[in-house]
């Protein structure tokens, strides 16, 4: 018997509400732009972009990047990718790795990229949750 | 489906060929009853394959990826060779990331329709994924030869546009021929590893580590590279500068312009500011010694 079970898993109908509202918190930080659930496969389970981003391209592209991470990892006998950023000059794109895919977050160029990442740490526990199980997650951006 | 049942009784013809008022009324009622009944059944009955793809297709959409694919399983057992079933099959292997089971499922697809856009792009990107770019643009031409409008697939075609057709084998990749470096002024900091330093075309310019893992990582660090540069240029964001990877036991710093590209990676519990600074210090003396500008 595990000394620190897992929490038992949520009914499977929560998912597609805590999905929802994953992205919705953060779309709330400061200079977000916006955001997608993606599935390995390319699926779009939700999202939230400006309209001058398409978002089938971008969740395909998206989604392939998540798995080159994990799949370049495997290669290289590293351990799994959980969170990702890539910074440009105008913005960064995250990417946080789950049991259902990728979640994506884009800000813009004046973005604080910790309290993104450490939101996005705290989103993707929620969603292990969810599925059962449990990640620890930095107290505040500061510690990471 | 009830409304339905229900409107078409209602527009029965109540009176014609019956003796008396009373016995159609009677058969009438007969009729209202059984269509009733079809209705309340058809709720009980086992549900055919279509209804459980359609049902498959919406637990998908919500993530529910265990129940989806028990029922497309139950579907395909009703109908082997539906194509449908085959293609949600294949969608369902991979979100649990099972390459091959996902691969055979996509064939089965196109074994039923050669050109099934969305088993095309699903080959290509497992292609991709294996790094088999001479396997993954046929796919790709194919599924916009006959879908020209098909947003995923552009994306894809546009990204590995401008990338070397076939990789050359391990062992033969092209060597680097640019000025000669000294490897002394390339020392990774204390707790640094895994440094590569490679050109936007894979060509390996300078690894910590030995030949064969070095080209492997640099492979990987090349491609992560590209894809991360469509994605941002896709978001209208520019080219890629910098990159983190943060991963169970170690957290990868990536640094480029659009020649270079540097990885460094460092023990997990790295402080991202230190490893900003130390990877920033590293890509300076690279360029320096390579005779780039920053």
């Amino acid at each position: 018997m595990s000394p620190d079970p897992a929490p038992p898993a949520r009914p499977a109908s929560a998912r597609a509400r805590e999905f929802r509202r994953i992205l919705a918190e953060m779309l709330k930080i400061d200079r977000v732009r916006g955001g997608v659930v993606v599935a390995a496969d390319g699926l779009v389970i939700t999202s939230s972009l400006p309209r001058s981003i398409a978002v089938e391209p971008l969740a395909a592209l998206t989604a392939t990047l998540g798995r080159e991470l994990e799949v370049g990892a495997d290669r290289l006998k590293r351990t799994a990718f959980h969170t990702a950023l890539f910074s440009a000059d105008d913005g960064t794109v995250f990417l946080g790795s789950s049991p259902v895919g990728f979640v994506v977050v884009l800000g813009d160029r004046e973005v604080n990229v910790g309290l993104v990442q450490w939101a996005l740490r705290k989103a993707l526990a929620t969603l292990e949750g969810t599925w059962g199980t449990s990640v620890p997650v930095p107290a505040s951006p500061d510690d990471m | 489906m009830l409304a339905v049942k229900f409107q078409e009784g209602a527009a029965w013809p109540l009176g014609g060929g019956f003796t008396s008022e009373r016995e159609s009324n009677h058969v009438g009622l007969l009729r209202l009853l059984s269509r009733i009944w079809d209705a309340i059944t058809s709720f009980t009955r086992p549900p055919n394959a279509a209804t459980l793809f359609r049902r498959a297709d919406l637990y998908r959409q919500e993530g529910r990826f265990e129940e989806a694919a028990e029922l497309v399983a139950q579907g395909l057992r009703l109908a082997p060779n539906n194509g449908v079933g085959h293609l949600l099959s294949a969608y369902l292997h991979l979100a649990f990331r099972q390459i091959g089971p996902a691969k055979a499922e996509f064939q089965s697809v196109l074994d039923l329709d050669p050109y099934h856009p969305r088993a095309l792009l699903g080959l290509a990107k497992i292609a991709l994924e294996e790094r088999d770019l001479a396997a993954c643009r046929p796919f790709l031409d194919k599924a916009l030869q006959y879908y020209p409008d098909f947003p995923e697939a552009r994306a894809l075609q546009e990204m590995v546009s401008s990338w070397a057709m076939t990789p050359a084998p391990a062992g033969q990749r092209p060597a680097y021929a640019g000025p000669p470096i000294q490897v002394e002024k390339l020392k990774p900091p204390a707790g640094g590893r895994e440094f590569v330093l490679t050109q936007a075309d894979g060509t390996l310019v300078f690894s910590q580590q030995g030949d064969k893992d070095a080209e492997d990582l640099a492979a990987h660090v090349t491609q992560v590279y590209r894809i991360a540069s469509a994605t941002l240029q896709r978001a209208g964001l520019g080219s890629l500068r910098r990159g983190i990877v943060q991963a169970v036991t170690e957290t990868t710093f990536f640094r480029s312009n659009d020649r270079l590209i540097l990885a460094l990676s460092f023990p997990q519990d790295v402080k991202v500011g230190f490893g900003l600074l130390e990877t920033d210090k590293l890509w300076t003396n690279s360029l320096r010694e390579l005779g780039v500008r920053a």
